[in-house]
């Protein structure tokens, strides 16, 4: 379980979160939306440990969580193979096995092929496919998306989001993710939250009951974006 | 398709290069035939007694010796230099603490060093080495530091996310990405350490290439001094060329494939 009680973030004179409190639960799939500066990423890092609240209290107790960036963040000077397979074997795991789990991993996202290849071969979309098969590999139980399909084209976009759905219905791990597009969002989780200036507003989870209900919810939450 | 970086050190460049070593060539012929024998031998001369030099004992014997020297005074004096840079490049105090000392060893003049260590340490390998190392280390610090505050810092995030442990950052983030700075620090090292050592030789040694380069001075033997220096250009040339060139481009393999 992951939870904030009245925690507080702040970088120099800005508060970016205020007496926040949000709980989340393990196998639980919450969304968060919010305008570009409400919080919303100081959040996540919360959550995978990057940052420490300047007040308030934070308990954290998933053992591996991990954070999917915006951008792929691969290590350049490694082949894609290995940088899935370096965080494996720092969690322990064997230098075979773990060249075995990235293969598969690889192969799920399609991009058996180029694992020898350096990330700077890579499109960006290859190497955000990359990113997700390492965050996969790992077997989180709580992952963190970070807008991770943002800088995507909508084809690649739903494509990614396809097997991010398929993950997450195959393995209930609990998840956290931001995304600008409450239609996308609505689909791959069970309650979303809004971040407004540092404080949450949430969204009843009994409104994501079938199909027309999340239309709903989603066009809502899109005109409470707008302001 | 080719890279600039693979234009720019393609054959038309090496053909220049060669050009350049023919120029000095002809220079230095020029020069000794101005001013005779007694004050320059010629490359022909020069080269003439490469051969014999190098296969007497008195060569070896002298050679072996800096060699040592060298190694261990530009090896040490570099891995000190990384350990440290690595450390302050970590930490902001360890960093305002080692400044001073990093100012005082790069401002000192290298002829006031050796007369120091030649009053701690005599004669011999330890004053040569102990200098080696002192004048080696500042520049492996400060290439090290200013690497590690250039590492990309959603890299060293995104080590933190998958728990990275010290080794495996060490390995995979901060050495490589420290390449470039790196392998400058090691051939002005290297370079540097050899200059340094023969002339720490030259001013108190009993032994060493700067030891016999002083000993041909002292006998005005300007052939036996020019072939010195030929033979320390091309350990110059080696540690350069042979060494630390191609381990440059084997650790910067990854930079020479371009974006699809």
């Amino acid at each position: 379980m992951f939870e904030l009680d009245n925690v507080s973030v702040r970088f120099g004179c800005k508060t970016v979160l205020d007496n926040l409190s949000f709980s989340l639960a393990s196998g639980e799939q919450v969304g968060l939306l919010g305008v570009s500066g409400a919080g919303k990423s100081t959040l996540l890092r919360l959550a995978a440990g990057l940052l420490q609240p300047d007040s308030g209290r934070l308990s954290n107790t998933f053992l591996n969580p991990i954070l999917v960036f915006q951008e792929p963040r691969l290590l350049p000077w490694r082949p894609v193979i290995e940088n899935i397979c370096i965080p494996l074997r720092a969690k322990g795991m064997a230098k075979n096995q773990a060249r075995e789990c990235a293969g598969y991993w690889l192969e799920k996202v399609g991009l058996r092929d180029a694992a020898g290849q350096w990330p700077g071969q890579l499109s960006g979309g290859m190497a955000q496919r990359v990113a997700l098969a390492r965050a996969f590999a790992m077997e989180p139980d709580l992952l963190l998306l970070d807008e991770p399909f943002s800088a995507l084209d909508p084809g690649l976009r739903a494509s990614l989001g396809q097997l991010c759905s398929e993950y997450l219905e195959q393995n209930r791990v609990a998840m956290l993710c931001i995304s600008h597009n409450p239609h996308e969002l609505v689909e791959i989780t069970d309650r979303c939250v809004l971040v407004e200036q540092g404080r949450l507003r949430p969204f009843e989870p009994d409104h994501l009951q079938d199909d027309e209900a999340r239309k709903k919810m989603a066009d809502l939450l899109y005109q409470t974006l707008l302001g | 398709m080719k890279t600039v970086m693979q234009k720019q050190t393609g054959p038309t460049s090496r053909l220049w290069s060669c050009i350049g070593v023919l120029l000095i060539l002809a220079g230095w012929q020029i020069a000794a035939m101005y001013l005779g024998p007694m004050l320059m031998a010629s490359p022909l001369d020069t080269f003439k007694n490469l051969v014999p030099m190098l296969t007497s004992t008195h060569f070896l014997d002298n050679a072996s010796v800096s060699l040592w020297r060298i190694g261990v005074g530009v090896g040490c004096g570099c891995l000190i230099g990384f350990i440290l840079g690595v450390l302050a490049g970590h930490n902001a105090c360890l960093r305002g603490l080692l400044e001073p000392l990093r100012w005082v060893l790069m401002a000192m003049p290298p002829v006031v060093v050796v007369m120091l260590s030649m009053l701690w340490f005599g004669l011999g390998s330890p004053m040569v080495i102990f200098m080696t190392v002192l004048m080696m280390a500042p520049g492996m610090y400060v290439n090290t530091v200013k690497g590690m505050l250039q590492v990309d810092r959603n890299l060293v995030e995104m080590t933190h996310v998958y728990r990275f442990g010290r080794w495996r950052k060490l390995l995979h983030l901060y050495l490589p990405a420290l390449t470039a700075p790196l392998t400058a620090a090691l051939l002005i090292a290297a370079c540097g350490g050899v200059r340094m050592v023969v002339m720490a030789e030259v001013l108190g040694a009993e032994s060493g290439v700067g030891y016999a380069l002083a000993n041909a001075q002292s006998v005005f033997d300007n052939t036996e001094i020019f072939t010195w220096i030929i033979l320390v250009l091309l350990l110059v040339a080696v540690i350069e060329f042979v060494l630390l060139q191609p381990l440059q481009r084997r650790m910067r393999q990854w930079q020479e494939n371009d974006h699809v």
